[in-house]
């Protein structure tokens, strides 16, 4: 393989040469976003659908097992995973020789070989205040002598400051040292954001990174119509990568080794990215064949799906479109949907009995099944565990959510001295007023929701008020803690229960944490469990933070969805990963 | 600001105001389209009327049936599975007895043990709910006729009132542009200008966005986008009525500026204003199903053809088409007969027709 | 002639002061506050001061204003604040497609209304012109969502004569050729009735002019009378609705752009704002603006040269 890298290299510096690719240029990809994505620059970006292209563009130190399940690092641009400390705080990555960037002007027509530098460089700029990076929360506080750094005043951040947490030991040897311990840090290395991005690209283009690109990966961008189309062309500088993955080695794994095997990734030498928007012209174009693969739309579940009722993971297509020879894959998103209450709020927040009692009630008042059944036309599941499925530290055992129930929500709130007025609806215990505002998105989707927590603020006599508004308003005042309550979807970066659990930690209040729920023994636990491998001892942990979420009530605690991915019956190589975004470097079209 | 002199303008406009509306209702009732038109709106009206006291479909949003239950005269139509509700163990698979919060970890536990003694007042008694209605049911089981009725009378409502604020904005700037000109016309000018050269659908997403949902503001948001042609024509009949004789004996008798505004001038253009009434209705009623598609139409608790209709795509999509087809039938029942009404009285009140 | 545009252009700067300053008060007002989105999870107070100071939001209103101003005057309005790309090559971008769908649809409604109108005009109190108007009045009556969502289905996805959605971004000439049937179709069935019925009026209203049936009785054929003078007088209105429909023109073709992938301006200002884009929305709003004031100039200048009798000041 080095043999073969050399003489890549040799034919590629001389510029003389036609370049040898082993994409096969003809085959185009045809993929669709639901989204419009930002911009293509790793650090800057931390939306779905602009990470997505990255992934594409650029390399991470380590990625993903394409097939395995539960999902598994593996070494991506680095020979081994890295060596760990005893301490468990440093690791040390040895990285593959002759990796280069595509060619670019900024390159001054040099070939460009990554190095350990280009990931000191770029894990760097995430803090750096001029890129004002909405990732850097991801490394800043935990990479020794970061976060010092970031502190420079304006204009004085300067990259060859060296810091002890980030060393490039040579060449090609990269060392990091945590704070602490950390067991999900080597799944941030895996994460878009944390890619490597060249010096010399970000300086030439210091003013519109977002629009140039260049990185390792197997693609580049080759066309970028913002909001409307990405056209992404194999990198011939790419080096030689063929399909490791086996997975479980039984159907759809063992069809996707079968047919990789051999094959030099990517193999399609062309993905056409079309933004459309609107849920039917979406389907339909998939049907039409225009695009390769997308999923099935939420309103056309029932028209499109036969599901077992008992079962929502159990479905088949029907027969129209079986025929086609369309495929399916459902699989459970890598989420949590809730809505939270602001404990900070005076009349919805608070730790006393009379204030759990009344968010309390109003989680009992709101039939999620009814919703899972109406809004999400049955695809969904309910959330039971602040972690969701499928994800290390899950108990399926535990039943963390509120039980339905709207009398005993009535009997409990009679209780608290939250009485029947006489507009037949309730007061607080004080005799004030009590309404309540559920701040939604002027979308047919949450006004469903909107109507749903209408029937169930009625069913328990409390007034609710319902503010529409933008969602960045929305999510702007909801940082500032000035909601009262509204709902929110957590998707994971990487595969670890902390990703969740850190939602209620009290430190993260007006970041990540929107309830502002505090409370001394959940932080402690969730401290601690970051400095522990998987083991009973955390699974015990995990389940008691549960528990402390359930007892004072900072969320209802609503649904996680079915997504069913389709791929047309000409589409080989592909399986929805639920971390990565894109599988597009493993599929291939055979018209 | 080009002024359209003609030469061969007909006097028609001094016939005094009586008897070209007596003479209109005369015209009027010998078209028939027209007279047919006119007691559809009125029908129509009576609707609103009897919805606003609560005396039909004030029931609209009770959940009578299951979730998409099919019209009675279509039930070969596949109904919704509506034991979808899902077992949380299906997938991932519970492997042991099932944990919850017990009473004793939970701080408020005694008080609910307690609380579930007393529950008993609050249970409800399940209700049978027909999988069949006349037009169907929408996805929370509630009938479409119900729904939709409500939702006529709200879309005419938010029309009617819309167009009548819309009406009095414009005729009064209209009015005083036109009548006083010089310095007033050309800042109203000016006003009307800058709102005219904003694209009307930026200006409504802006304010609907700043002024949140509901009723009156929709009825606000859209009479402020839709002045502006009732300004710039009555701005042109008041340029053209101020020189006329009448205004200039009103003059001489020394009635004040608003009453020959108001009282003079006004009622010679009722008819025009009448006619651009009944255009904006029909208008500001489409305007609403826009806005209500993009998500800022009435509140939750209340429904209009535009919030229906913003349901209908997804509706659409699997296989539920009763709902349109229902908001169809009376949106094109209603503003047919308007613009037929409105034709006809175009034609009815035109003064230059004899 | 030229002094009388000259003016009217010169009257133009304090309309456009106007519109800058309606658009800026009400996005500021509405707009929200994009810096919260951009920061992402990690938000934190600096980081919201830092993309403030990016913007120019830390600034005074008067201040921020008065960089608008300056923006306007000398064409650039920077960069769009979501996607870091320049607003001016966005808009270029934007401006093909746009006027793809939209001229077309225009030339298409023109040269179908017309003719419709003059012919149920002619035979006014007939039958065709009953039950043309009737036809027109009852296919006005439903909304035009109706007829985006049920045309795409049926005509894209059920029959398949088109193509769902899409844009070739390399030949404007194949999208037109592909993508812009359907959604000119839709359109045409959107706005084909409400103009026949418009023109009708007009030419009816002409045909009941005096000089009309001073001609008429002087032995001029209808068919002469209606050529020669009536169309001239009613072409007019023609000129009026032609540009003051071009407003609409935008409204309509934004929610077309939207269903049918069309990456036009009606599309873009839509995403702008969603994403509180502040940057892209004056920019489009400004075009638009100047587009208005201009076509409003240029239906003035029409009005002269096809009736000689008005009088310009």
């Amino acid at each position: 393989m080095f043999k073969k890298g050399f003489l890549y290299l040799a034919l590629a510096s001389s510029c003389f040469c036609p370049i040898v690719q082993a994409a096969d240029m003809s085959k185009v990809l045809h993929v669709n976003y639901e989204v419009a994505e930002v911009g293509f620059d790793p650090a800057k970006t931390n939306d779905l659908y602009s990470s997505g292209i990255n992934e594409n563009i650029f390399d991470t130190l380590v990625t993903y097992d394409y097939l395995a399940r539960p999902v598994k690092l593996v070494p991506n641009v680095i020979e081994a995973m890295p060596e760990l400390s005893a301490d468990g705080r440093t690791y040390t990555f040895h990285l593959k020789k002759g990796i280069y960037f595509s060619d670019d002007p900024a390159f001054k027509g040099v070939k460009r070989e990554l190095t350990a530098e280009d990931y000191v460089y770029s894990l760097k700029r995430l803090v750096d205040p001029v890129v004002h990076s909405p990732n850097g929360y991801l490394v800043s506080d935990k990479i020794v002598g970061l976060e010092e750094l970031s502190h420079a005043p304006r204009g004085k951040f300067d990259y060859n400051t060296p810091i002890p947490g980030l060393k490039a030991l040579d060449r090609y040897t990269l060392q990091i040292t945590i704070k602490e311990p950390n067991s999900s840090f080597l799944y941030f290395l895996g994460m878009i954001h944390l890619a490597a991005v060249a010096r010399e690209v970000m300086e030439t283009y210091a003013d519109n990174t977002m629009a140039h690109p260049v990185g390792t990966g197997p693609y580049v961008l080759k066309e970028w119509k913002p909001a409307n189309k990405i056209v992404l062309e194999a990198n011939p500088n790419f080096r030689h990568v063929e399909l490791e993955s086996v997975g479980s080695g039984k159907g759809l794994d063992a069809e996707i080794v079968k047919d990789l095997k051999g094959k030099t990734l990517p193999i399609a030498g062309r993905v056409e990215v079309s933004v459309i928007e609107e849920e039917q012209p979406r389907w339909l174009s998939f049907i039409n064949q225009e695009q390769d693969i997308a999923f099935i739309p939420l309103n056309g579940a029932r028209k499109i799906l036969n599901v077992d009722p008992r079962n929502p993971g159990k479905v088949s297509l029907k027969p129209e479109y079986a025929s086609k020879g369309i495929r399916i894959q459902p699989e459970l998103l890598p989420e949590i949907t809730y809505y939270f209450f602001n404990m900070k709020d005076p009349v919805i927040g608070g730790y006393t009995r009379e204030r759990i009692a009344l968010r309390r009630a109003l989680a009992m008042s709101f039939d999620r099944d009814q919703a899972i059944r109406d809004i999400r036309q049955g695809r969904a599941v309910p959330m039971e565990n602040i972690i969701p499925r499928n994800f290390v530290g899950n108990n399926p055992n535990l039943r963390a959510s509120t039980p339905y129930d709207p009398a005993l929500a009535n009997a409990l709130l009679d209780r608290f001295g939250y009485k029947i007025g006489t507009d037949g609806y309730r007061t607080q215990p004080n005799g004030e007023p009590l309404e309540v505002e559920l701040a939604v998105t002027p979308t047919a989707t949450d006004r469903q929701w909107s109507e749903a927590w209408q029937a169930a603020f009625d069913s328990v006599k409390v007034h609710l008020r319902i503010k529409v508004a933008k969602w960045n308003e929305n999510y702007k005042a909801s940082k500032e803690g000035s909601l009262q309550m509204h709902g929110n979807a957590w998707t994971a970066d990487y595969p670890g229960a902390d990703n969740f659990l850190q939602l209620l930690y009290g430190p993260n209040s007006g970041q990540t944490n929107d309830a502002f729920f505090k409370n001394a023994e959940y932080d402690r636990l969730f401290l601690e469990s970051l400095k522990l491998p998987d083991s009973p001892e955390r699974n015990a942990i995990y389940d008691r933070m549960n528990k402390i979420a359930a007892s004072y009530t900072p969320w209802v605690f609503s649904d996680i969805r079915i997504r069913t991915y389709v791929s047309n019956a000409y589409v080989h190589g592909y399986k929805q990963h639920p971390i990565l975004i894109t599988s597009w470097r493993y599929m291939d079209v055979q018209k | 600001m080009q002024d359209m002199t003609m030469t061969n303008n007909s006097p028609a406009e001094l016939t005094p105001p009586r008897s070209l509306w007596s003479l209109g209702w005369q015209r009027l009732k010998r078209d028939r389209v027209g007279f047919v038109s006119l007691w559809i709106v009125v029908a129509f009206l009576v609707v609103i009327a009897l919805c606003w006291t609560r005396l039909l479909a004030s029931n609209w949003g009770e959940e009578v049936a299951v979730p998409y239950a099919p019209p009675t005269w279509a039930k070969g139509e596949a109904t919704a599975a509506t034991n979808g509700a899902t077992d949380a163990n299906v997938l991932g698979g519970a492997n042991g007895p099932i944990i919850t919060l017990t009473p004793e970890e939970d701080p408020i536990g005694k008080d609910i043990e307690a609380a579930r003694a007393d529950a008993g007042k609050y249970q409800l008694k399940a209700t049978v709910k027909a999988d069949a209605l006349f037009m169907g049911a929408d996805v929370r089981g509630r009938s479409v006729v119900n729904k939709v009725l409500a939702g006529t009378s709200t879309s005419m409502l938010v029309g009617i009132f819309g167009a009548l604020l819309s009406v009095l904005i414009g005729t009064c700037l209209g009015a005083f542009a036109g009548y006083f000109g010089r310095a007033v016309d050309d800042f109203l000018m000016w006003f009307y200008s800058v709102f005219t050269s904003v694209p009307d659908m930026l200006l409504l997403l802006a304010f609907a966005a700043v002024c949140g949902r509901g009723f009156l503001t929709l009825i606000m948001v859209l009479s402020f986008t839709s002045w502006t042609a009732t300004f710039r024509l009555v701005r042109a009949e008041f340029m053209k009525h101020r020189s006329r004789e009448y205004v200039q004996a009103a003059d001489a008798i020394g009635a004040s500026h608003l009453r020959r505004m108001f009282v003079h001038i006004l009622p010679n253009i009722s008819h025009l204003l009448l006619v651009q009434f009944s255009l904006l209705l029909v208008s500001l009623i489409k305007y609403e199903v826009i806005l209500s598609f993009l998500g800022f139409g009435v509140s939750v608790r209340q429904v209009s053809w535009g919030s229906i209709l913003g349901e209908v795509p997804a509706e659409l999509m699997q296989g539920y088409w009763w709902q349109l087809l229902a908001v169809v039938i009376m949106m094109s029942l209603l503003v047919t007969a308007v613009s037929l009404l409105t034709d006809a009285l175009r034609d009815a009140l035109d003064p230059k027709v004899k | 002639m030229l002094s009388y545009i000259l003016r009217r252009v010169w009257q133009m700067i304090p309309t456009l002061l106007g519109v800058m300053l309606l658009v800026f008060i009400v996005f500021n007002w509405a707009g929200g506050d994009p810096s919260y989105i951009l920061a992402g999870k990690g938000v934190s107070k600096e980081l919201i001061a830092n993309i403030h100071a990016q913007l120019g939001l830390d600034k005074s209103l008067p201040e921020q204003f008065l960089l608008f101003v300056t923006q306007v005057l000398h064409l650039d309005f920077g960069v769009s604040w979501s996607t870091q790309q320049s607003v001016i090559g966005i808009m270029a971008a934007r401006i093909g497609p746009s006027l793809a769908l939209t001229g077309t649809l225009l030339v298409a409604e023109l040269l179908t209304a017309i003719p419709i109108a003059i012919l149920v005009a002619y035979h006014r109190g007939k039958l065709i012109d009953r039950t043309v108007t009737i036809l027109c009045t009852v296919a006005m009556s439903v909304s035009s969502l109706v007829y985006i969502i049920v045309g795409q289905y049926a005509l894209a996805y059920k029959l398949g004569w088109f193509p769902v959605m899409g844009w070739d971004d390399k030949s404007l000439f194949n999208s037109w050729l592909h993508y812009i049937p359907l959604p000119l179709i839709l359109g045409l069935a959107v706005s084909l009735a409400p103009e026949v019925r418009f023109y009708r009026s007009f030419v009816v209203e002409e045909l009941n002019q005096d000089y009309v049936r001073t001609a008429r009785a002087k032995g001029l054929s209808e068919r002469v009378m209606l050529f020669k003078h009536v169309l001239r007088n009613a072409l007019i209105p023609v000129v009026t609705a032609v540009t003051t429909s071009l407003p609409f023109l935008v409204l309509g073709s934004m929610l077309l752009e939207r269903f049918f992938g069309i990456p036009g301006m009606g599309n873009e200002l839509l995403l702008a704002v969603d994403k509180s884009d502040f940057p892209v929305i004056k920019a489009i709003t400004i075009a638009i603006a100047c587009a208005t004031m201009f076509f409003n100039l240029l239906a003035d200048v029409l009005y002269k040269w096809i009736d000689p009798r008005v009088e310009l000041k």
